[in-house]
């Protein structure tokens, strides 16, 4: 479960959150959903402690991500935007590196990598060196990083961009597995129909803020539209920024 | 804890070692340098050694058959051409009266006092003029029946404590000096690369997004690199012991051997220089904003052990710079392989100042990790 307090941030002039506050919880998968610049990175990053909250708190399962940050980090499990490969590695060592760093000693380690590659069918590229992968291999890789020491909480940042309608595919199965194994799913994207076929929750983020969180379902009740896009328009009240 | 830091260390090893580019940028010094210094050297030794006549043009000879016949019998001769150096030594023309009436006789010794390459070959005319003046001095007063002893109130007797290695000590400066710089040269790809070049591939807020440390993340960083460091010192010291062995060293009297001794001794003195290049390398890498930044800054930074090992090599450095890190160290080699006794104080107070700079540094870099102005390169 994760759940965030009141984010305030300023970047440079920009007011990048502004008592943001939402919860994700286990089981569920909850989209964020914002335009480009509404602060999801940032918020994500906050999560992650990369950034320091100028006020406001972040938790992840009741863990303080400040002052409890090691425990806290160990139960998160990322996809970052950009992935942040290493070229020189192969997938192999770069998932098993990742599950070692998060506490998997090394049999364990590499069993867990051996399991996430063939979940993700990343076999045949799995002892190919990252550099001139694709766009969509790079995404599996990343992916296979961020499951593979099965953290309660999964955070994904843009998880569709540049994915082919195959790997949209194994994603979205994927993502309805991990929730279906009590996993909380959190993950950031702009792209409506995504947001639309995967979500239990929406939380619509504009200017560093919550406008707007329930089902998709609940927020086309509540605009009173048809579609997810149109609710989603009426609720930050701008058409920038999204794509179809 | 150990585990992560054996984790990090692995990776950052695996990582380097396949950035094949950055290991042979490194290691083209460590394997160039000897041979480069064994040319030099060769050139150096055979101007130093080359045919001892000293060939100047002498204005009027005529007026002074005995100085002329006096310098040819000391091999300094009349002579033109390419061989000729542009020392012009004019005899006046009263010179055989003035001289036979006891009153000095001039001589002018017209030349460039400011070309280096003509230093010596004055000095040598100076000293040859000189013995000729006592020489003349001593004939004179022995005709007035006084003794020449009178001359020479004191008598200055030189012993000449140097061994045939120790002679070669501006050599064996700059031999040491190519040795030391390695550890700064093998490292310099591979620390960009580490770290600039990982913020700007975008794995580094990855990796801090994980449950560790940034001072575990430095210390695996700076070891990894300390480690390639290492490997190029360990090639300098292989491939200087054969480039130096062929270097005609008995024209000059001296030797540069360097035996296993020699090279176990510079290793365990260049550890803690490797933790200090790789450190310092690395921390400047972070502050610089982007990987173009991060070479100009190395590169400059770099400037002060090279300044540092200079001075010891030309013996410029004043007494406090021989407890400085890598001034120390460097002495430490030189008085190694010259067989004289290494201070050994100096010594260990720079090592421990080097370990210090390392701790510091280290630190530094992992605070500078928790910046978000430095993560994320604003």
């Amino acid at each position: 479960m994760i759940k965030v307090t009141d984010l305030h941030k300023k970047i440079g002039q920009v007011q990048a959150l502004n008592g943001l506050s939402f919860a994700a919880h286990n089981g569920t998968i909850t989209g964020l959903l914002g335009p480009n610049g509404a602060g999801k990175t940032t918020c994500l990053r906050t999560l992650f402690g990369l950034l320091k909250a100028d006020s406001g708190s972040a938790e992840i399962d009741g863990l303080n991500v400040v002052s409890q940050s090691r425990q806290a980090k160990q139960q998160l499990g990322l996809f970052p935007d950009p992935c942040g490969l290493y070229e020189r590695l192969t997938p192999r060592e770069y998932v098993q590196f990742f599950a070692q760093l998060n506490g998997m000693a090394g049999k364990d380690a590499k069993d867990a990598t051996d399991e996430v590659l063939s979940l993700l069918k990343m076999q045949d590229i799995a002892d190919r060196r990252c550099q001139g992968f694709s766009q969509g291999q790079r995404m599996k890789t990343a992916l296979a990083q961020a499951i593979v020491h099965k953290p309660t909480n999964i955070v994904l940042d843009e998880p569709t961009r540049g994915l082919d309608v195959m790997s949209t595919r194994v994603l979205r199965d994927l993502l309805l597995m991990l929730k279906q194994q009590g996993h909380c799913v959190l993950f950031s994207s702009h792209v409506m129909q995504e947001v639309a076929a995967l979500c239990d929750q929406v939380v619509v983020i504009a200017a560093g803020r919550v406008v707007a969180q329930g089902s998709p379902a609940e927020l086309c009740l509540r605009t009173g539209k048809t579609n997810l896009e149109d609710a989603f328009i009426s609720l930050i009240g701008t058409d920038e920024g999204i794509a179809a | 804890m150990m585990n992560l830091f054996r984790t990090l260390f692995r990776k950052e090893l695996l990582d380097a070692s396949r950035d094949k580019r950055s290991v042979m940028a490194g290691l083209y010094y460590a394997l160039g340098t000897p041979v480069l210094m064994c040319l030099l050297f060769s050139v150096l030794l055979k101007q130093l050694s080359a045919s001892d006549e000293l060939l100047i043009s002498i204005d009027n000879a005529d007026a002074a058959p005995a100085l002329v016949q006096y310098l040819a019998n000391n091999d300094i001769r009349q002579g033109e051409g390419a061989d000729a150096k542009a020392i012009r030594l004019a005899v006046s023309t009263d010179f055989q009266q003035q001289l036979q009436q006891g009153r000095p006789a001039t001589v002018i010794i017209d030349a460039d006092r400011a070309d280096d390459q003509l230093r010596t070959a004055i000095q040598r005319l100076e000293r040859e003029l000189g013995r000729y003046n006592s020489e003349i001095a001593t004939l004179r007063l022995m005709a007035r029946g006084i003794d020449p002893q009178l001359m020479q109130p004191i008598d200055v007797q030189m012993q000449d404590q140097a061994t045939p290695d120790s002679r070669g000590g501006t050599f064996l400066g700059i031999a040491s000096l190519s040795i030391i710089l390695t550890l700064f040269y093998a490292a310099m790809n591979l620390a960009i690369d580490t770290s600039a070049g990982e913020r700007e591939r975008n794995s580094l807020t990855l990796l801090l997004s994980q449950p560790l440390s940034s001072l575990q993340l430095v210390l695996a960083k700076i070891a990894a690199i300390a480690c390639f460091s290492m490997l190029g010192l360990v090639v300098i010291l292989l491939v200087s012991k054969f480039a130096y062995g062929m270097v005609p060293w008995q024209q000059l009297g001296f030797n540069i051997s360097l035996n296993t001794d020699f090279m176990l001794f510079t290793l365990l003195v260049g550890l803690p220089l490797a933790l200090l290049s790789a450190s310092l390398q690395v921390m400047v890498s972070f502050v610089a904003k982007s990987f173009k930044e991060a070479q100009t800054y190395v590169t400059m930074v770099l400037l002060v052990p090279v300044a540092l090992s200079m001075v010891t090599t030309y013996n410029i450095a004043p007494e406090y710079l021989q407890w400085l890190p890598i001034a120390a160290q460097q002495q430490a080699m030189i008085g190694f392989l010259k067989g004289s006794a290494i201070a050994m104080p100096q010594l260990l107070v720079s090592s421990l100042l080097t370990l210090a700079i390392f701790a510091a540094c280290s630190y530094a870099s992992s605070r500078l990790l928790k910046s978000e102005k430095v993560v994320f390169g604003l």
